[in-house]
């Protein structure tokens, strides 16, 4: 018998490392899916469904999704194309400015609009409006400050790197304008459009924060689902939203798998460079100027509210919202979130890492099993992943502890950053293993010299990825964690069910401000590694 | 003197191919090409000869000993990459001076300064010395194969392996590579196995040609015996059928130049 060796063989290391790993999945994934679905058997599915206040949810939920999705893409669609497609200047400024919104939680988002619309809002009173935001609308206008950055990347991206070939094409065959979107841009668009789409639209219908916020009476789903299981422990009826909720997520994540192997591999002919024109830089930067005003009009608002002392009785400037917080455990929370955040950053990032080198660089059947389960996490919203979590893991010795959260929360988060170490090592030249192995050269040194190295600067941003989102996830973590192991980021929940809206802005500019830092750290690490 | 001697060699590979029951021996310090269309088992051979795959039966033999089941490292043997398969992190000189100081077959013989020395005669003798410091992606692409030449020979085999490294790049970087490679044989005397499709390639460079299809070989013999003594159809069709359309579009592109001019 022979040992090691890079030779195919019917068993090896890296095999029974994938079959490890496969297992890890089982239990982190799989099973605790498979343990909440397993209770619908328990449940008079009929009885929950046919139920007026879940119908009544359900069309909520869906009538606030498309709408939100709708103006959300047509949003990111204008402006991604205002950017790419025009040569106004400062783009890497103004594509930052755009995506702040990513660095807070959702539910900050319904906030900062109750700041300015709400029954006492600044902007509503300006105005003479009375009765607030709350509802259909609120939803609506929320989910679309939330998601709309998602889009807009995704869509900037796709703009960004059409081939302009056809274009120049049709300029030599003297196309018009209308002609050229509906014969090249538009069909070109499709295939992410759709896929952008239903981002989109499982992203709004599966978040609990903005509805939780703003929705007042108009409730959806996944705020009953945590009203159900938080507030009435009824699991059984949980577990028949959370089979709901996977629904619309897994239509994505095939449609998504189903773009992503055809069409999106195929190599630029020539990026598309525009045409001078004034006119329409003009155009585009007034629209870019007004889209970004509205996006900072939440955020400013909750930055200058977190400093008022009772907003509207008392608006003189003062720290006590400040020590309010801390007097309520701020500080100690925001520890837990950044020893949560920081824990998970490392961990799972060296779990993406190593099950993407094992499914990109070592191919076999195994890897194809292994890749699947590694993205099956991008088809489980957070509330749901949560739910089976709490079900799962109730009588283990980790529940009740920073463990359970650590582990969620890579979880939850793992697919994007898993699918970035995925793609790059997929480019990193095939031979690199090989050319080790025959100039005797030991495996894990071309890992560490030569792999990993060139993948630095996917590795930061995976780890800026599970950092950011730890800071501001109130999904999952809503139902595991207790008294000592709260995230701040629940602080917001918690104030708003107090009516104290000074406090939890002053909390979310918290999470912003520990998320801009991180940011621009991980900017200037890759800067000076470049 | 046979340097490897290959015996009844098989082995399945990719969705459909077969190598049969393969027999060659390649000789002491000889230039040999493996020439055959895409898909036909030379690259699976290459990779066997160097220990990348394992035969599903047969033996391999080098100066005597069997190496069936050697790692690669242990073989004595080099391979040069179509797509290079440089270290792109580091520059041209930390490829050469890295394989030397990490590889377990030379890391014993140098010291951080000898390597460095080592690496600078290798780069030297490909005529990169002018490029020490760049990175991979700032060379061409006749440049990167130098470095993944150097690269080879600094640890010293005394066999090297190419899969088909001209591919990529255009016609006047293979002919200067092409002389490069007969003169660094000539300076180290190695036995060098060369896979490629090219016919005029392989009867350029080569002293034996193996003549492959679809898994079996047809003939392996020198390339004067290959245009006069043809083993079967397919020899004189894919070899010299091929060569005399090249020759002959070339001889009619001469002539018209000529006209035109």
């Amino acid at each position: 018998m022979r040992s090691g060796g890079l030779s195919v063989r019917k068993w090896s290391p890296a095999a029974s490392l994938k079959l490890l790993l496969c297992c890890f999945w089982l239990f982190s994934i799989i099973l605790p899916l498979l343990r909440m679905l397993s209770t619908i058997a328990t449940v008079d599915v009929a009885s929950v469904i046919t139920a007026r206040k879940f119908s009544r949810a359900f069309s909520h939920s869906i009538a606030a999704s498309t709408v939100s999705t709708m103006i959300s893409v047509v949003l990111a669609g204008i402006l991604s194309w205002c950017v790419a497609r025009t040569n106004i200047r400062h783009k890497t400024i103004l594509n930052t400015l755009i995506t702040v919104p990513m660095l807070i939680p959702s539910i900050s988002h319904g906030m900062g609009l109750i700041i300015i619309l709400g029954a006492n809002g600044w902007l509503a009173r300006l105005l003479g409006l009375t009765g607030g935001i709350y509802g259909f609308w609120g939803i609506v206008i929320g989910s679309v400050m939330y998601s709309f950055p998602v889009a807009y990347l995704m869509l900037y991206d796709v703009l960004l790197y059409e081939d302009a070939t056809p274009y120049e094409a049709a300029d030599v065959m003297g196309l018009k304008a209308a002609d050229r979107f509906f014969a090249i841009t538009f069909p070109y668009l499709r295939k992410p459009l759709i896929s952008v789409v239903f981002a989109a639209f499982t992203m709004i219908i599966t978040d609990y924060g903005v509805p939780l916020m703003v929705g007042g009476k108009y409730t959806t789903l996944p705020v009953m689902m945590y009203q159900d299981v938080i507030g009435m422990l009824d699991f059984g009826k949980g577990s028949v939203i959370g089979m709901i909720l996977l629904i619309p997520a897994l239509i994505a994540c095939i449609l998504d798998m189903a773009n992503r192997d055809k069409g999106n591999a195929a190599f630029i002919g020539k990026p598309y460079t525009p045409k001078d024109n004034r006119l329409r830089d003009t155009c585009a930067i007034l629209i870019i100027g007004f889209l970004i005003v509205l996006i900072f009009l939440p955020i400013g608002s909750f930055a200058v509210l977190g400093f008022i002392n009772k907003y509207p009785i008392d608006m003189t400037l003062s720290l006590s919202n400040i020590t309010q917080a801390v007097h309520m455990g701020a500080l100690k929370y925001l520890c837990n979130s950044l020893v949560i955040a920081s824990v998970v950053s490392v961990f799972g990032t060296a779990l993406a890492v190593f099950n993407a080198y094992m499914t990109a660089r070592n191919k076999t059947k195994m890897s194809y099993v292994l890749h699947l389960m590694s993205i099956t996490s991008l088809a489980i919203p957070g509330i749901v992943l949560g739910l089976s979590y709490v079900m799962f893991f109730k009588k283990s010795p980790i529940y009740g502890t920073f463990a359970i959260l650590f582990l969620v929360n890579s979880m939850h988060f793992f697919a994007s950053p898993y699918l970035m170490a995925y793609n790059t090592f997929g480019k990193i030249n095939e031979n690199l293993e090989d050319v080790g192995s025959t100039l005797g050269i030991p495996h894990f040194l071309i890992i560490r010299d030569v792999l990993l190295p060139q993948a630095a600067g996917t590795i930061l941003e995976m780890v800026s990825y599970f950092f950011v989102n730890c800071m501001m996830t109130i999904s999952a973590v809503s139902f595991l964690s207790n008294v000592n192991t709260k995230p701040v980021a629940l602080m917001i929940t918690q104030f708003e069910g107090q009516m104290q809206l000074e406090c939890a802005a002053f909390v979310s500019l918290l999470i912003l401000v520990v998320n801009i830092i991180m940011k621009y750290a991980i900017f200037l690490i890759k800067k000076k590694l470049s | 003197m046979d340097k490897i001697i290959v015996e009844n060699l098989s082995k399945a590979f990719g969705s459909s191919g077969v190598l049969h029951d393969l027999s060659f021996s390649i000789r002491e310090g000889e230039f040999l090409s493996i020439l055959g269309p895409s898909g036909c088992g030379k690259t699976t051979i290459l990779r066997i000869l160097i220990g990348l795959e394992s035969p599903d039966s047969g033996a391999i033999y080098k100066d005597g000993k069997e190496i069936t089941r050697l790692p690669p490292y242990q073989r004595n043997m080099g391979i040069v990459f179509q797509n290079y398969a440089l270290f792109e992190n580091m520059s041209v000189l930390q490829n050469v001076e890295y394989a030397l100081l990490k590889s377990s077959s030379t890391k014993a013989e140098y010291n951080p300064s000898t390597a460095r020395s080592k690496a600078k005669l290798m780069l030297d003798i490909v005529g990169l010395t002018d490029h020490l410091s760049k990175k991979p992606r700032e060379l061409s692409g006749g440049q990167q194969q130098r470095v993944a030449i150097a690269r080879t020979l600094a640890l010293n085999p005394d066999v090297i392996l190419f899969d088909e490294p001209m591919s990529a790049l255009d016609v006047d970087t293979r002919l200067s590579l092409r002389s490069e490679l007969k003169e660094l044989q000539k300076h180290f005397g190695t036995t060098m196995v060369y896979i490629t499709h090219d016919q005029e390639e392989a009867f350029a460079l080569s002293d034996r040609i193996m003549v492959m299809d679809a898994g079996v070989i047809h003939q392996l013999d020198t390339p004067h015996n290959l245009i006069h003594h043809p083993a079967d159809d397919y020899v004189k069709c894919f070899v010299i059928k091929n060569i005399d359309i090249k020759i002959n579009s070339l001889i009619q592109y001469a002539q018209r130049r000529e006209e035109f001019l």
